[in-house]
């Protein structure tokens, strides 16, 4: 699989790490946020592992991007779902990564919370610049994507390109 | 938060990780605290003895120095010496003699003592007399000082009159502390202390009757004391005087102090390794709840080496907090715990917080926790950010080989550190290599359990709670190998102690009545004899009567070296001997090589040694052996070598002397008989009226007085075993905690499919009570085979199998693995099915 230009087949999971650390931010469906770590905490981490010095000023900076500036302190089991997604988003994004990997990141919401979290990624996406690739089985969120690539029984079934203004 | 936070990132990680509290790291923290405080508490136990016997070192000695003089007391030459380097000098004499009060006779230690006695420390006396008021050289009659137990055995109070030998004494006060005991050596009677004088007519003190004098010295404050024993052994070589000081007041005591101590540091060791077994389960239970975080923080861009960092940091914290715990209460205990053990030591304890044995205490609590800590953490590395999407992908596998290395490296550095730091480093290897065996023994052993009950469980039909049981004992990820590992040890050790204790307890009460003799009688001078056997043959209920000539001596030279340059450090040169001569080959005693003299044989004095101690000893026929009797040296070549039997604690002597080489030297007799009990009394007050110099020695007594001995020892190591398997029962409980997640599922399983509460209690109470059951038959079988080890190769004793002590530990062992599984159970058994089994799918 080519990353970036990079084969990841040969990469270690040390390797991989890495590769993550500097270009990728994931968003996952069920969060995976670190439950004895705060809202702050969980989004300075990616900054702390690449040793970045003013982590927690942009660690807070994201976290005021999202909406939760008021929730610093707090922890995940302190927060809503959506409130726990939008923390994960900004952790995923305050590396500024090229690629935003988003993985069914509104399976555990409801609507109203899905459509705010949706809205908050593509906005997060035109900001910084990265490419985002959302999993979803939704296909309206698939269709507001400027690619749809289509996946059946593991291989691709059909890959659809949109304008952006579309 | 602040910008200027520098600590690594793998130490912020494990401090915000550690928020979570150490609640899932109970069961790490009390089994290492179990391990460290038991080692803490036997080293602060061993230090405040060797502090108490520092401090007071010069009373428990009687003096600063102390010259020890066997059956003779200090010639004009010896006086002039000790005259010439002491500020004081003053005279003992300590011997066994019978007490007498009417028809009523009791062995006794006596002292004679001068006006000096006690030179240091004071007599503790009641009511209080001091002792120059009570050996009042211008009483009429001498004055005396008695253990209480003597008094009541003789039913006698202070003012009161009792003999020995031929002397009246009045009995002052009874001695409730006597300063110097500590330093006396092995006494088979309570203490009598009298003044000298009132010896001199008691016709005690004969010629070539058995008693040593003791010389203590104050010294000058700068004495050297190196430098004055040099002196004193230069001076008078070959005079058999030994020479002791407050360097060592009281080597028997230190001696047996140490050697208990190393021991019970080893099992405390033996103990930590049990726990160890508890330390890895719940590092691996507390890194497996952490699969997510760790896969979550792979997500994030950490590498192996931060997350390893972290939860090492993690278990580092909680190995700190088990350790001053540990520490804490090792250190709190013997404190606590003063008056009791003050009670049962014959020395001074000074009872503190020393800081050596906790720090060595914590040197092994690091060590262990860190040895059974890195298998589970060096396979956080093999947490894959993929984890998060796929169970079971987590701790498996083998550790990277550089993590294997440390691993060993860290054993040996346990090893090394027992054997060094215990004192006994020939002790601390076999133990190692001991509980090493143990564990795997016990690991093979849970893994036959487990073979046994997967091909078993099927065969059941119509129980399906005892089939249940036995199909998740053979399971895969069964408790059947933890559960033997963490209670096998320790019940094993109880084990053995119950097959050796029920064995040896069964030989003293049972067997050895049957040869042994019922009284020993030593002291008989030699015109005593024609006498004394004259009333013995006349004495039908006597069914055989032994005696030979008794002396005393020490073995000082081989072939013209000094002894221990040929044979080391072995007992038979420890001290004094026991010798006799005789013109033929004794009676029970076989001849193994060389040849005995003829009946008139008047040549070069020739010996038979004791075979199997010669050949310890690396002599044999041909060898010379020197002998110091009474300051004189006496060589003699080796011409037989005999099989002494002491099992019947009969008459036996490891050297025995062709007649000419001793019937010069002054000496008296000594003989066993073997009587029927109801004519002991009779045959007592006779040779007690018709000779008072004779001590009779009940066997009985002295055999118990030894069998309390072993019981001590006994009794100690059975407190480490249990102190292993308290640590056993915290690693069964760990193990029931962290299996209660799947026990749930299996009740809900069972519930659905129609299994009543109590038939799946049944199942659960099974399960644990096999398990423990099975533990304890595996450390039965095992603990007899120690047993059998122990009496028929070490004490060539016999050995027969102690049923009694098995079932106990079998119950025992069912009982302890029955609690701590059914106190798990009833959360199981308690839940409602629908929602556990719907969280399943």
């Amino acid at each position: 699989m080519l990353a970036l230009g990079q084969d990841l087949g040969p990469l270690s999971e040390d390797a991989l790490a890495r590769f993550r650390r500097k270009h990728m931010g994931v968003v996952f469906q069920s969060f995976h946020l670190i439950p004895t770590m705060t809202a702050l905490e969980n989004v300075a981490m990616p900054l702390e592992f690449a040793g970045a010095g003013d982590a927690f000023e942009r660690a807070r900076a994201d976290l005021d991007a999202v909406g939760l500036g008021h929730r610093t302190g707090h922890y995940p089991s302190e927060m809503s779902g959506g409130e726990q997604q939008r923390v994960a988003l900004a952790r995923a994004v305050v590396a500024r990564p090229e690629i935003l990997l988003a993985d069914e990141p509104t399976g555990n919401l409801d609507a109203a919370n899905g459509a705010a979290v949706m809205d908050l990624i593509l906005a997060l996406q035109a900001e910084h610049g990265a490419t985002l690739i959302l999993v979803t089985h939704d296909a309206e969120l698939a269709a507001r994507c400027s690619e749809t690539i289509q996946l059946a029984d593991g291989r691709i079934a059909g890959d659809v390109t949109r304008d952006a203004a579309e | 938060m602040s910008t200027t936070d520098r600590r690594p990132v793998a130490l912020r990680i494990a401090q915000r990780d550690l928020r979570g509290g150490l609640a899932s790291a109970r069961i790490f923290i009390l089994c290492l605290a179990l391990g460290v405080a038991s080692i803490a508490g036997v080293g602060s136990v061993r230090q405040a003895i060797e502090v108490g016997m520092n401090r007071e070192a010069s009373i428990i000695l009687g003096g600063d120095a102390e010259l020890r003089f066997t059956y003779r007391y200090a010639d004009e030459d010896e006086r002039r010496f000790m005259a010439e380097i002491a500020t004081a000098v003053s005279e003992t004499v300590d011997f066994r003699s019978m007490a007498v009060v009417g028809d009523t006779r009791a062995l006794t230690q006596v002292r004679g003592v001068d006006e000096l006695w006690p030179l240091y420390g004071e007599a503790g006396t009641e009511p209080f007399v001091p002792p120059v008021e009570a050996f009042d050289a211008r009483a009429e009659e001498p004055g005396a000082l008695m253990d209480p137990i003597l008094a009541e055995r003789l039913d006698i109070v202070p003012g009161d009159r009792f003999v020995l030998g031929t002397q009246s004494f009045v009995l002052r006060a009874l001695l409730i502390d006597e300063p110097d005991a500590g330093g006396s050596g092995f006494a088979l009677g309570p203490r009598t202390v009298v003044p000298l004088w009132g010896l001199e007519t008691s016709g005690l003190l004969a010629p070539g009757t058995l008693f040593e004098t003791n010389y203590r010295l104050a010294l000058p404050p700068d004495a050297d004391l190196a430098q004055l024993e040099q002196t004193a052994e230069g001076r008078f070589p070959d005079r058999g005087i030994r020479w002791r000081d407050t360097r060592s007041p009281a080597p028997g005591v230190e001696e047996f102090v140490d050697r208990i101590g190393a021991f019970l540091i080893l099992v405390g060791l033996a103990g930590l390794a049990v726990g160890g077994v508890g330390i890895s389960a719940s590092v691996r239970s507390y890194l497996e709840a952490k699969i997510a975080t760790i896969a979550t923080l792979r997500t994030l861009g950490a590498e192996t080496r931060v997350i390893f960092a972290a939860y090492f940091l993690q278990i580092l914290a909680m190995t700190a907090f088990g350790i001053a715990l540990g520490l804490a209460l090792g250190a709190a205990l013997p404190v606590v715990l003063a008056p009791l053990i003050e009670a049962r030591l014959p020395v001074p304890i000074d009872l503190a917080i020393y800081p050596r044995p906790l720090a060595e205490a914590a040197l092994y609590g690091i060590l262990a926790a860190l040895i059974f800590t890195l298998w589970p953490l060096a396979r956080t590395g093999h947490v894959r950010a993929a984890s998060l999407y796929r169970q079971g992908i987590g701790l498996s596998g083998l550790p990277h080989w550089g993590y294997l290395m440390v691993l060993v490296l860290l054993t040996g550095a346990l090893v090394g550190a027992a054997a060094f730091l215990s004192g006994s480093a020939f002790l601390a290897l076999w133990v190692a290599a001991g509980v090493g065996m143990a564990l795997a023994v016990l690991a093979v052993a849970g893994l036959i359990l487990r073979s046994f009950a997967r091909r078993v469980a099927p065969s059941i039909r119509n129980q399906p709670a005892l089939r249940a049981a036995l199909a998740a004992i053979g399971a895969p990820g069964s408790d059947a190998v933890s559960v033997v590992l963490s209670l096998g040890l320790g019940l094993w050790i109880l084990a053995t102690m119950g097959q050796v204790d029920a064995n040896l307890r069964a030989a003293i009460a049972r067997d050895l009545p049957q040869v042994a003799p019922s009284y020993f009688f030593v002291d008989i001078q030699r015109d005593q004899m024609p006498n004394f056997l004259e009333r013995m043959d006349n004495e039908p209920t006597i069914s055989r009567i032994d005696h030979a000539p008794l002396l005393r001596g020490v073995l000082t030279q081989i072939n013209g070296r000094p002894a221990a340059e040929i044979a080391g450090e072995h007992w038979v040169l420890q001290g004094d001997r026991g010798l006799t001569y005789s013109a033929e080959l004794p009676r029970d005693v076989g001849l193994v090589a060389g040849a005995w003299w003829s009946p008139d044989y008047d040549g070069p004095p020739l010996l038979s040694f004791a075979a199997e101690e010669a050949e310890e000893m690396g002599i044999g026929l041909g060898d010379e052996i020197t002998v110091n009797v009474l300051g004189r040296d006496i060589t003699a070549e080796i011409a037989a070598l005999t099989d002494i039997d002491f099992s019947n604690a009969g008459i036996g002597f490891i050297m025995t002397f062709s007649p000419n080489a001793l019937i010069g030297a002054p000496h008296t007799h000594m003989a066993t008989i073997y009587i029927e009990e109801a004519a002991e009394a009779a045959i007592l007050n006779d040779i007690g009226d018709a000779m008072p110099n004779v001590t009779a020695i009940r066997v009985r007594d002295a055999i118990d007085q030894v069998s309390d001995a072993l019981r001590s020892l006994a009794a100690a190591t059975s407190l480490g075993a249990a102190v292993t398997l308290l640590t056993g029962f915290v690693v069964l409980i760990g193990a029931a905690a962290a299996g209660d997640r799947a026990r749930v599922k299996e009740a809900a399983v069972l519930k659905t499919l129609g299994a009543t509460k109590a038939k799946i209690l049944t199942s659960f109470a099974l399960r644990s009570g096999f398990l423990g059951a099975a533990a304890g038959i595996i450390a039965v079988l095992a603990g007899a085979l120690a047993g059998w080890a122990v009496l028929t190769q070490v004490m060539e004793s016999s050995y027969r199998f102690a049923p009694v002590s098995a079932i106990l530990i079998v119950a025992g062992g069912a009982l302890l693995s029955l609690i701590a599984g059914l106190g798990f159970a009833l959360r199981p058994l308690a839940v409602r099915p629908a929602p556990i089994l719907r969280n399943q799918d």
